[in-house]
């Protein structure tokens, strides 16, 4: 099966989009170019979404809303919504001459209606047609699901159409061993189509109880017919009990995915940030933000205080002020200001020492003489006019004036420039934290308003369902070997008895055959699923190491990567030790043995379908990459990749010679934080331009990482 | 700093000519202004001083202001506060007139210092205006240069 186009109409953000998809065998690849967002999960659940139906939407559809978001009521509160996929079919038939190949195109259409009401809705029963399409027109096939499901497995969705992150849960530790063994063995046997062999050995089994029926309607033997009652009650219950391990195994593996699930979506809103915690940083940041104005403030006001600051006036005036003292100078020299002043006098008089340090005690006769002297200057000074007064008060009060007295340290030069820096450090600490702040509101708004205590109650009440499911599968389980040997042991005394009638030869003939076909269909299905596992094993470990090649990081120490008979995809490293594919393996290296395993079942299979695979080389870089994207290319009959532009690095060569198709898709509400041209589109909607990988048009032209982390955090 | 000194300007009015009263209210943040940015000097008497202190400098002629209508933003006693700045208009006053007697003169200290802002404050606004910065920083970086002019080994 090969995908040719697909055209999407009203699902979530597809309001209208077509994809083509490269079909040559000789460029086999399509690339999707899209960022985050833009459409590439969306694309992944819709084509899935018209295969199978809501059973392949994220938890089966349920509160999956496929209408746009921002759909407009006035357009009508019916929206509809389709997905066509048009595909084609390559059949062989043996003839005469050969084998003869057998093309065929379909036509799949799923539509449905979602009413709105507010913000509620509602969805209607999908429909779905299939039309065989030729040359001359197209007819109707019923019912459709025959086809797809000959063609596409359900159980195998997941394999041909592959989330890079999801498809992890075959190897991650997230879920149980045993989930993870249930979907490699699911995967493993619906894709060798072991589900006919399967069918048989419950006919056989039904077989085989009839014929025990018969047994007991002989009535030769009252104890024959004890024996053959109690086995066809055995039986009943034996089917019973398959069923109830079965359901226990599927609601063990559907809890254990929701709690992975869970944990995931936990873990994502913790990544992103613990709300509260993003909370109290902010109002830390607002609190800092205010410290910093208030100093800014003060160094503003600090500022302003220069331009009443004594310095100022002294600068300014340094050389007028030098002309005036100069003056009051010449006074002093001329002997007409005198050299002190009565208050430093007197206040010396009141004083035991001079302030040339001489005694001024007034019982020493030499220091009597010292103090007269001193009353002689204060009784001159007195003597002074008020103009002189003054003259001697500005000649001894200006020397704070006096330039040649001020150190530089308080020029005002010098304290505007110690404001400047201040002002300056301050001015970067706050633009620093108004960036912070934004910053953190900017994460604070891409946190979903997840209620992290809700996850968390609701993954404690998942994990009591598991629980409870594998008790009961534990439970059912034990009670099944009971059983069997039970019935093992009225088998053996049922043919004893059997043999001794005569009427009972043909039965235990007939029962005989039944046991017999049992055994070699149950021989044939081990057989067939120990041979093609080993295969599939091989090949997953051949396409692994080739994948991973000379990686110096993981190329020492990982030697082989093989599924065991319990179904587990084990990697070993030297010496045959095992390695944890979480913890011993970096990303890189996990999803190249994811898409191995992927790949080497597709192969093995020799079914042709195509591998839709998004985000396939997140994580990967130099090497591994381009020899993942390389081998991809190869072990698929058409390959589908959903890739981002850092994706695409170092891997534009590959794609110039493999790429049959390139398509870039782009979300217009990444303007203008992540593009560089307004794309004048208002709804959310995804828009398609034929830029290749090495193209950019005004459509789809992105702004350099750098500029739009920036604008992220701003 | 303790008032050792009488204060010979307290009774007399500073005034400007009224056409600077808006230049005044502009850059005073005593004029209502709040942002300091915008509005560098705390007080119309700082505004003033400054506008005289640049024209002494700049040896510009003290204006007669005696016949111009003038309004009066403050009297002299503002000065109590600040002695330095009386000695500074005495000293002033000495050095336009080249004589100490002006000392004895209070009413015409000012009447030169007022004459002198007057003169001053056109180059003041000069300073405030003539750059695309907020006018603190206009002014602050005009002063500097002015400054650097004189002292160019600081």
């Amino acid at each position: 099966m090969r995908l040719i186009r697909a055209e999407f109409e009203n699902f979530r953000l597809l309001r209208q989009l077509c994809l083509d998809f490269a079909i040559n065998s000789e460029q086999k690849l399509t690339v999707i170019r899209a960022e985050n967002e833009s459409g590439k999960t969306t694309i992944l659940n819709a084509l899935q979404w018209a295969l199978y139906g809501d059973d392949a939407l994220p938890d089966k559809g349920r509160d999956y809303r496929l209408h746009p978001i921002d759909w407009d009521v006035s357009e009508g509160n019916r929206v509809p919504i389709s997905v066509q996929v048009d595909f084609e079919v390559t059949g062989l038939r043996r003839s005469t001459k050969g084998l003869i190949e057998n093309k065929r195109q379909y036509r799949i259409i799923r539509s449905t209606y979602e009413t709105l009401d507010g913000v509620k809705w509602e969805r209607s029963p999908s429909t779905i047609k299939l039309f065989h399409i030729t040359d001359t027109g197209s007819s109707p096939i019923d019912p459709p699901e025959a086809v797809i499901h000959e063609e596409l497995p359900p159980e195998l969705r997941e394999v041909f159409f592959t989330d890079g992150d999801r498809a992890l849960s075959f190897i991650e530790s997230t879920v149980s061993v045993s989930t993870k063994r249930d979907r490699v063995q699911k995967a493993i046997r619906s894709l060798l189509g072991l589900g006919v062999i399967e069918d048989a050995l419950k006919h056989v089994k039904k077989t085989a109880s009839e014929v025990n029926k018969a047994a007991k309607e002989i009535g030769a033997n009252e104890k024959l017919t004890k024996i053959a009652t109690k086995l066809e009650q055995l039986d009943a219950g034996w089917t019973e009990l398959e069923e109830k391990i079965e359901d226990a195994k599927e609601q063990f593996s559907a809890f254990d995915e929701k709690l992975a699930d869970i944990q995931k979506q936990i873990d994502n809103a913790l990544i992103k940030g613990d709300r509260e915690k993003l909370k109290k940083d902010i109002e830390h940041t607002n609190n800092q933000i205010k410290q910093i104005d208030a100093q800014l403030k003060a160094a503003s006001k600090e500022h302003s205080e220069l331009f009443k600051s004594l310095s100022l006036a002294r600068d300014l005036l340094e050389p007028v002020l030098e002309k005036g003292l100069s003056e009051l100078t010449k006074l002093h020299n001329q002997g007409k200001i005198p050299n002190t002043t009565i208050p430093v006098l007197e206040e010396r008089l009141n004083s035991t020492v001079c302030i040339c340090g001489e005694s001024l005690d007034p019982d020493d006769d030499e220091a009597m003489r010292r103090r007269e002297y001193i009353q002689n200057l204060i009784d001159e000074s007195r003597k002074a006019d008020a103009l002189q007064s003054t003259i001697t008060d500005l000649y001894y009060g200006s020397r704070s004036l006096q330039a040649d007295q001020i150190p530089d340290d308080e020029r005002w030069i010098r304290l505007y420039a110690k404001i400047v820096e201040r002002r300056d450090d301050l001015g970067i600490v706050r633009e620093d934290l108004a960036k912070k702040l934004k910053s953190l509101e900017s994460q604070l708004d891409e946190i979903p308003d997840t209620d992290i205590q809700g996850l968390r109650d609701t993954k404690k009440r998942y994990q009591a369902q598991r629980d409870r499911f594998h008790a009961n599968l534990t439970q059912y389980q034990t009670k099944f070997e009971v059983v069997k040997q039970e019935r093992e042991n009225l088998v053996a005394k049922r043919d004893n008895l059997l043999r001794e009638q005569k009427k009972g030869e043909r039965i235990l003939a007939e029962l005989e055959v039944t046991q017999d076909i049992e055994h070699v269909l149950r021989n044939s299905y081990e057989r067939i699923t120990s041979e093609e596992l080993s295969k599939v094993s091989v090949l997953m470990n051949d396409i692994f190491l080739e994948m991973i090649g000379a990686d110096p990081e993981q190329g020492a120490i990982i030697q082989k990567a093989e599924i065991n008979q319990n179904f587990d995809i084990v990697v070993y490293g030297p010496n045959d030790r095992t390695l944890n594919p979480d913890r011993d393996l970096n990303g890189a290296s996990r999803r190249a043995l994811t898409l191995s395993f992927i790949l080497a079942l597709t192969k093995v299979s020799e079914v042709e379908a195509p591998n839709v695979i998004d985000t396939p080389l997140g994580m990967m870089s130099g090497f591994v990459k381009t020899s993942v994207l390389k081998t991809a290319i190869r072990e698929s009959s058409q390959l589908i990749l959903f890739l981002t532009r850092s994706e695409i690095t170092d891997c534009e060569e590959i794609l110039d010679v493999e790429a049959g198709r390139v398509i870039t898709l782009t979300n217009p509400a990444h303007y203008p934080q992540m593009l560089a041209n307004d794309p004048g589109v208002g709804l959310r909607t995804v828009i398609r331009c034929e830029c290749n990988h090495r193209q950019e048009c005004r459509s789809c032209q992105r702004l350099v990482d750098s500029v739009a982390q920036m604008n992220m955090a701003l | 700093m303790t008032q050792r000194y009488h204060n010979p300007f307290a009774g007399v009015d500073l005034v400007v000519p009224i056409e600077q009263r808006d230049a005044y209210n502009r850059y005073c943040q005593s004029g209502g202004r709040a942002v300091i940015d915008h509005s560098p000097f705390p007080r119309m008497v700082d505004f003033w001083f400054t506008a005289m202190c640049i024209a002494a400098r700049k040896q510009l002629k003290s204006e007669d202001l005696s016949n111009r209508e003038t309004f009066k933003f403050n009297e002299g006693s503002i000065f109590d506060r600040d002695s330095w700045r009386v000695q500074a208009i005495m000293l002033v006053a000495i050095a336009v007139t080249g004589s100490v007697e002006i000392v004895g003169a209070p009413r015409r200290m000012v009447s030169i210092a007022n004459g002198l802002a007057a003169a001053g404050e056109p180059y003041l606004l000069e300073m405030l205006e003539d750059d695309d910065q907020e006018a603190i920083w206009n002014l602050s970086d005009a002063i500097e240069t002015l400054l650097r002019d004189h002292h160019s080994n600081i």
